[in-house]
């Protein structure tokens, strides 16, 4: 949001602000689907592995990983916030205060999903996978 | 009342005005009601047919609670009870309050956005014929004792042909289909309208809570209305076409049914109630003399509510043997979704607390609403304890409970945004007084009915019976819940009252009679067909209050925003609202009307087993789209119009 970037700051600038403003939403999705997935179907097969690897170990990945991906996106809408706190004298104030209200919805969306995914993980430490 | 009505604006001058009204005027005939593209005609349609969808399922209502007033009683049988209460639930939900909030958006958006029109006007006419003919198809069966019967969210294998013979079922699942023709027409027209067609400078953080409120919405729709299509289109091949989706005997699921169902229909809950929240969002700074506390926190949970909606549905389904854990991903989605609900409405007590009050009817109607609304998420919060879960399950404490959120939620905002957009749609003030009355006897009346039914719920009454035998603390609390029925209906008769009496006899409405901030206000009560004169330029997220914004439709006006030269609008850029192009806008056309009636005939043909008029029809319908479609031969300076 500086006075004149070149295209690939603009490109990595768009990139960064889209994965702060959607990270935590499509991991959480992501992760819904997959530990949903994985749980129900390897259950109805009346497993508890999948091929080498234990049904809990894949379940623990889903969780993991996509939690790692909204830290990740949090920490980008951080510094979407920071960036656009104190704009350079002089430049349009409407994309800085709509990248600035964008921060603020992105941080705490993905304090929310990250919570989500999180209390999930929280269950898979209490519940074996295939409890009915 | 008003400090800052709008100066008829200056900007244009009188050939400009002549020429818009000119391009954008329809002189009353025949023709043009039928083809009219104008979104506050469409708007206003939308809400009439809306209302009466409404009444009759209301006066359904009414008469299941005159059954249910004694025990044991012989007004109704068993198979028209049926019929009663899945019509009344199906069109509550389906006829009458999305297409209601469908109506104030398309009312609204285009005027709060500072836009002559919605995005493709053609395609709004078409939905609003597609709503009206489902509608009036689904109801239609009533008459002739072939109304759907198997509740509003039609369970198989119940629903199936061997279970529920007749033509019931295909009725609810061909009006469905037909209906979400209308509402998924509607939904793209939105997000396209409040993308592109805001006016130059309302970047996002200027988007106005309704609209952000009803793109939301529409988006929900469209992920979610899929689900319940298919649904209905499998449910239909099953029972006509002897299909097995649904059939365990045969490979197929019953479960199958349950989880597309609900991945529509726990998002759906959140389609009706969003936009009314939006409603809210909207009446109250005109109410409080200030603007919402916390908009990009408001904006945070009507984003964050419209995504994890799709991650909870299996809630529904805790009766249904799933693996534990599975579950619990649901809940944790369950738990975290009411904190953005928390969250928007701590924001409204906190611009109520920090404002300054105005008792006006809109203003009771808030309060009212978050009285209800809060005793019914209250009582929500309770089903999270499965025990009790278990307990209350199809009793009508369930009744109780949703019609608090859904009639909380949805109507008391919907009469918030009546008595407050009145002015602005029909250009006349309602009385005070008569709407004070309504207020107190909808209030109470809505209490008086369904507050008895935690009650009688808890002592073990069933929902969807006909009738009950005399029970202890059954019998006196059904009599005070029929009472109070009367009671509601009486009230809603006075709001209704006290709508034609507006039209007939209101005093004239001045542009702003609220003192209120979004731009709708800004122009004329009722807006002209072209709605501003001068397209604003948007220097705020209140820009009613803000006097750049003000001035730019005034002195400030610009020939780049008056567009006099046509039936012309402003293309904007999606995030910052920065000036793209000038685009033409469809003339008024019979084409929705006709494309609307070959499909009535299409599910008509289809209900009966007419399959050659089936037939015909579908080719009629790719027909009209094919003449809608063609690429119009314009002369060729027309052709590259620019700013
Ligand atoms: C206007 C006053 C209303 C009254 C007096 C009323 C009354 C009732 C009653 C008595 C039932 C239970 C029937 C039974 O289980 O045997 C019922 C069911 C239902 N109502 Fe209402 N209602 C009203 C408004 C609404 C509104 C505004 C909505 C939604 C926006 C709504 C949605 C439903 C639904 C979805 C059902 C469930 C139908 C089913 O079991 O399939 N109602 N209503
Ligand atoms: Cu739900």
């Amino acid at each position: 949001m500086s006075t004149h970037p070149g295209p690939r700051a603009r490109l990595t600038g768009g990139l960064l602000f889209w994965y702060a403003v959607l990270g935590g939403a499509i991991a959480w999705a992501v992760h819904l689907l997959a530990v949903w997935g994985v749980d129900e179907l390897t259950c109805a097969g009346g497993r508890e592995r999948i091929g080498a690897l234990p049904l809990r170990a894949v379940i623990g990945a889903a969780v993991v990983l996509p939690a790692l991906a909204t830290v990740g996106a949090l920490l980008a809408a951080a510094l979407v916030w920071r960036r656009t706190s104190h704009p350079p004298e002089g430049v349009d104030e409407r994309p800085v205060g709509r990248g600035r209200m964008a921060a603020v919805v992105a941080i705490w969306s993905n304090l929310l999903f990250l919570t989500i995914i999180v209390l999930g993980g929280i269950a898979l430490l209490v519940l074996p996978p295939c409890l009915r | 009342m008003s400090t800052t009505a709008a100066a008829p604006a200056p900007g244009a001058s009188r050939e400009d005005l002549a020429a818009l009204e000119e391009r954008w005027g329809e002189r009353p005939s025949l023709r043009s009601w039928f083809g009219t593209v104008d979104h506050k005609r469409i708007g206003r349609r939308y809400l009439v047919t809306a209302g009466f969808f409404f009444i009759l399922a209301g006066l359904s209502a009414l008469a299941m609670r005159t059954q249910l007033a004694r025990p044991e009683s012989r007004l109704l049988s068993p198979q028209e009870y049926n019929q009663l209460f899945t019509m009344h639930g199906t069109a509550m939900i389906f006829l009458f309050a999305t297409p209601m909030l469908f109506g104030f958006g398309n009312f609204l958006v285009p005027l709060m956005i500072g836009s002559r029109d919605m995005a493709f006007p053609k395609l709004n006419a078409l939905g609003y014929w597609v709503f009206l003919f489902a509608g009036l198809f689904m109801w239609a069966s009533l008459p002739f004792g072939a109304a759907p019967n198997g509740g509003w969210f039609a369970y198989v294998p119940l629903t199936e042909r061997t279970n529920t013979p007749g033509l019931h079922m295909d009725v609810y699942s061909l009006g469905l289909l037909f209906l979400g023709i209308a509402t998924t027409a509607g939904s793209i027209n939105f997000i396209v309208t409040a993308l592109k067609l805001r006016a130059p400078g309302m970047s996002l953080n200027r988007v106005p809570l309704f609209v952000w409120a009803i793109v939301a919405t529409a988006f929900m729709v469209i992920f979610a209305l899929p689900a319940l299509n298919l649904d209905n289109a499998m449910l239909f091949l099953d029972r006509r076409f002897g299909t097995h989706f649904f059939d365990p005997g045969a490979a197929g699921n019953v479960l199958l049914w349950q989880h597309l169902f609900w991945i529509f229909g726990h998002p759906d809950v959140y389609i009706i109630v969003m936009p009314a929240l939006g409603i809210v969002s909207a009446v109250l700074p005109a109410f409080t003399r200030r603007g919402v506390v916390g908009y990009p926190l408001i904006v945070f949970a009507i984003v964050a509510i419209s995504i994890i909606s799709f991650g909870v549905w299996v809630h529904h389904m805790f009766a249904t043997g799933l693996p534990r854990l599975s579950y619990s991903f649901f809940s944790a989605a369950s738990t975290i979704i009411t904190i953005p609900s928390g969250i928007q409405i701590f924001a409204w007590l906190a611009t109520m607390a920090l404002g300054r009050v105005v008792l006006k009817v809109p203003m009771l109607f808030l309060i009212g609403f978050v009285v209800t609304f809060v005793l019914g998420g209250f009582t929500g919060t309770m089903f999270a304890l499965t025990a009790f879960d278990q307990q209350v399950t199809d009793s009508y404490f369930v009744v109780a409970h949703f019609h608090y959120v859904l009639i909380g939620g949805a109507v008391f905002p919907m009469l918030a945004g009546i008595y407050y957009w009145l002015p602005k749609i029909t250009g006349r003030m309602y009385h005070e007084g008569l709407g004070r009355w309504a207020f107190w006897l909808v209030f109470a009346g809505m209490h008086v009915t369904f507050f008895p039914m935690h009650l009688y719920g808890l002592f073990g009454m069933p929902r969807r019976v006909y009738t009950y035998r005399s029970e202890p603390g059954w019998d006196g609390w059904n009599l005070v819940s029929t009472a109070g029925s009367y009671l509601l209906a009486i009230g809603l008769l006075l709001v209704l009252i006290g709508v034609l009496h507006a039209i007939r006899r209101g005093r004239p409405a001045p542009p702003d009679p609220w003192g209120a901030d979004s731009l709708e206000w800004s122009t004329d009560s009722p807006p002209k067909p072209y709605n501003f004169p001068v397209l604003p330029r948007v220097h705020s997220l209140h820009p009613t209050w803000d006097e750049a914004s003000r001035e730019s439709m005034g002195a400030g006006a610009t020939r780049d925003r008056i567009l006099a030269d046509g039936r012309r609008t402003l293309l904007t850029s999606e995030l910052d609202g920065s000036r793209e192009r000038v685009v033409e806008m469809p003339e008024a056309s019979l084409q929705p009307l006709v494309l609307a009636l070959a499909m009535l005939v299409f599910f008509t043909a289809m209900l009966v087993a007419w399959y050659p008029v089936a037939a015909v029809a579908a080719v009629a319908v790719a027909a009209t789209i094919a003449v809608w479609l063609w690429p119009p031969r314009r002369p060729e300076r027309e052709l590259g119009v620019q700013p």
